[in-house]
């Protein structure tokens, strides 16, 4: 028996506890460096986010408008009267920040609910080889990269009640009068919805297509082997494997259409009728055309209230950390 | 071991305080383009530039390029040696909005602002503009150049002028001379009786060609309407003092009811009018399916000639006496149109040499050289009274017709709350329009919406 194997297990186990103990060190020591050279971006952060939301919210508990703008840092305190009136119903100008709230809601969820099942149907019409593939692609990325404002003031025009392309289907198939208003009135979701959808299903398409390009193909010759159909091969392979991509996309998808701006401001004009008034061009309205800046501040924070609360439960449930890493 | 730790401690730090100041200072440097942009573009020390802001000629963005670049630019640098000037354009009065925001908030920005004449109230009301003196008048040309109705809107009272007019847009009826030669009408209606009888004439729905339109999505055309029709009648959106709202008084539910009964009673107007933006209404009168157009002043010529009825139209002055009355009642004025046309403004930040040299540049913009290239480029009317009398082709009856409409020019109340007021107001008529659109509208609705629109307008009113 020499030395070393009379050294007890207990010994060992120290050592190679102590030695994962200086790995885990030096590794947490190589990591430091990393980390403040995030400061850069820490800085930007706080300039470009974090300040302009403290702004934010002090300005939504002041009364600037046109007449303390030049020196807003002394405009008038006003507690919570902002808060009060953008939950207020039923003013002349438009709809209220809480009906915006749902307008947006609405409008953002059912856009991916539709969007969704397009962009996975399109991203699978194009995965296989086929002779002018490349074109169909093309194709399909050319709704996306049209500008926004050039869609809107498109579908503006489609929609035109009388002489608009969309009436005139519409009544050559019988199906609704020419005079069918689009632009005006709750047909005027709608017609944001149908605008929006065409314009951006090929961001899921997009999103989709590329999570095919990452499904080893041999588990497809396995479950064919097995004997499982192509559905059968979709849902239990497909599927599952879009799982993480899809869920960032849904996500990003939802949000994007929540924060939609210019499609309703162009289609519509400022003030829109109060069922295409989305919360963006609310506060815009509010904030940059009325001059009600701490009404407008007031609104922006009770929708980060309110979307908080989804947001938060919507990224457990989907559990996006996981999907990213 | 210690020591060359607390070195890498203190070089992290000093690391990390360095690239936040680098950072913030790169970011401020971003952050005050103008002024930085402007002091380079110089050249030689001792030059001074001017950052000019108009609004973009949308019809013909080269002509107004051109215009700039190589006539206005050139010809202003050689006559005042050590002042260069820099241009840029904001495409719509959103973007006005939010560019004058942003400078009055930030203190830096353009050296003179373009802004609409029924603007110029919020301008004021921001104290972040120079309040003329006389002296600046007088560096300008001085006030007796300007058509005398312009000058209404450049500030509360003669002392507090903050805007100098630069060109007028006096509105007027523009109608279709052909539909009314096939109608059997020999002139234009001087009353709104006259106009809604003409207007029924005029009206074949069956051949999608009506007497007149109403573009209540349009953000400006309604309350400008309905305004001038409220002022006929003897009472206004604000009272005189303009402490109060008086947007629910009877003459002005009145005015909105009439504009609205074009379509829902008397029918010569389109029911797809509902939806109208000015555009849309425009390019109906263009297409021949509306024969007049109500509220249209100077700048729509350029695009009339070039569509199917440059050879049909005319212009009018609009009617006076409101609808079933032979004459105005007590109190009301031949309001034809709104002081409208474009000032320019220069912010409390310009100062120094450089507020001398905006000065030079407002005087040379409004002397009868360049106050006809506007003309010639845009179409717009000089606001410089001499420019009429040395050219010819400002002596025709279609401009008399302009300038006549500019002598009964009324400017609409004073007031901070006017941008409110507008949108407001917009509000109220897209309201409407959705009612009846989706068959809902019912008698008392204007008043009503009216009546809510007062409080909030009220609210935005400094007392």
């Amino acid at each position: 028996m020499n030395h070393s194997e009379a050294v007890p297990d207990e010994t060992i186990d120290l050592q190679v506890i102590q030695s994962v103990h200086r790995r885990r060190r030096m590794a947490h020591k190589r990591n430091r460096v990393p980390l403040w050279m995030l400061i850069p971006a820490v800085v930007l952060l706080v300039i470009v986010v974090v300040a302009p939301f403290l702004v934010s919210i002090y300005t939504s508990f002041t009364k600037l408008d046109q007449y303390t703008i030049a020196n807003w840092t002394a405009a008038p305190f006003v507690g919570l009267k902002n808060y009060l009136s953008a939950l207020h119903q039923g003013n002349a100008l438009g709809a209220s920040a809480l009906q915006s709230v749902w307008v947006s809601v609405a409008f953002s969820v059912l856009t991916t609910l539709i969007i969704t099942p397009i962009g996975i149907i399109a991203a699978l019409l194009v995965h296989h080889p086929f002779r002018g593939r490349r074109w169909v692609r093309a194709l399909f990325l050319l709704p996306y990269v049209m500008p926004v404002f050039v869609n809107a003031i498109t579908w503006r025009l489609l929609f035109m009640n009388g002489w608009g392309v969309i009436d005139r289907v519409l009544a050559f198939l019988h199906i609704a009068s020419k005079n069918t208003f689009w632009l005006i009135g709750p047909n005027s979701f709608w017609a944001m919805t149908i605008a929006d959808v065409w314009s951006s299903w090929p961001f899921i398409y997009l999103m989709v297509l590329a999570g095919l390009q990452n499904i080893p193909g041999d588990l497809y010759e396995s479950a064919t082997i097995d004997g499982a159909s192509r559905v059968r091969s979709f849902f239990s392979i497909t599927l599952p494997m879009l799982r993480p991509i899809l869920a960032l996309a849904l996500l990003l998808s939802t949000l994007n259409h929540f924060n939609n701006f210019t499609l309703p401001f162009m289609m519509f004009g400022t003030p829109p009728s109060p069922q295409a008034d989305v919360l963006p061009l609310n506060v815009y309205v509010t904030s940059f055309q009325t001059f009600n800046f701490g009404l407008g501040a007031a609104m922006s924070m009770l929708t980060l209230i309110l979307m908080m609360i989804p947001a938060f439960f919507y990224i457990r449930m989907l559990r996006l950390g996981e999907a990213t890493s | 071991m210690r020591m060359s730790r607390a070195f890498g401690k203190r070089a992290s730090v000093t690391g990390m305080a360095g690239l936040a100041i680098l950072t913030v200072a790169g970011i401020t440097a971003c952050g005050d383009g103008t002024s930085a942009a402007g002091n380079s573009a110089g050249g030689t020390s001792g030059d001074v530039t001017i950052s000019v802001y108009v609004g973009a000629d949308t019809l013909d963005a080269q002509a107004q390029k051109d215009l700039f670049d190589k006539t206005l630019i050139p010809a202003f640098e050689k006559q005042n040696p050590g002042i260069k000037v820099k241009w840029s354009t904001y495409a719509s009065s959103s973007e006005e909005n939010t560019s004058l925001q942003t400078a009055v908030t930030t203190h830096q920005g353009p050296d003179v602002f373009e802004v609409g004449t029924t603007l110029v109230p919020t301008v004021f009301s921001t104290h972040a503009f120079h309040v003329l003196t006389n002296a600046d008048w007088n560096a300008v040309g001085g006030k007796s150049k300007f058509f005398a109705p312009q000058l209404t809107m450049s500030g509360p009272s003669a002392n507090k002028d903050v805007a100098i007019p630069e060109y007028m847009l006096p509105f007027a009826l523009v109608y279709n001379k052909k539909l009314f030669k096939e109608a059997g009408i020999a002139s234009p209606p001087t009353t709104w009786t006259e106009f809604v009888n003409d207007a029924k004439k005029l009206t074949d729905a069956g051949k999608d060609q009506w007497g007149t339109e109403i573009d209540p999505a349009d953000s400006y055309d309604p309350w400008k309407i309905n305004w001038g029709y409220t002022r006929q009648d003897g009472g206004d959106f604000l009272s005189h003092d303009l402490k109060t709202a008086t947007l629910d008084s009877q003459p002005s539910v009145n005015a909105l009811t009439f504009w609205f009964d074009w379509m829902t009673k008397y029918h010569i107007a389109s029911p797809n009018d509902v939806t109208y933006k000015s555009t849309d209404a425009i390019k109906a009168f263009e297409n021949g399916h509306v024969a007049m157009l109500v509220m249209q002043g100077p700048t729509l010529i350029p695009s009339l000639n070039q569509s199917a009825v440059k050879s049909d139209y005319a212009f009018a002055p609009l009617p006076t006496v409101p609808y079933g009355m032979s004459a105005r009642p007590t109190g009301g004025v031949p309001a034809q149109t709104i002081v409208s046309g474009q000032d320019l403004a220069i912010p409390n930040y310009v100062t120094g040499a450089k507020y001398a040299a905006a000065l030079k540049w407002i005087q040379f913009v409004t002397d009868p050289t360049q106050q006809k290239e506007f003309y010639d480029v845009y179409g717009y009317l000089p606001v410089n009274q001499s420019v009429y009398g040395q050219y010819k082709e400002l002596q025709t009856p279609l401009i008399q017709s302009f300038v006549d409409a500019e002598k009964n020019a009324s400017p609409t109340p004073f007031t901070g709350a006017w941008g409110n007021l507008e949108v407001v107001y917009a509000g109220v008529t897209n309201k409407i329009a959705d009612e009846i659109a989706t068959n809902s509208f019912q008698e008392g609705d204007i008043a009503q919406l009216l009546k809510v629109a007062n409080t909030q307008v009220q609210a935005s009113l400094q007392n």
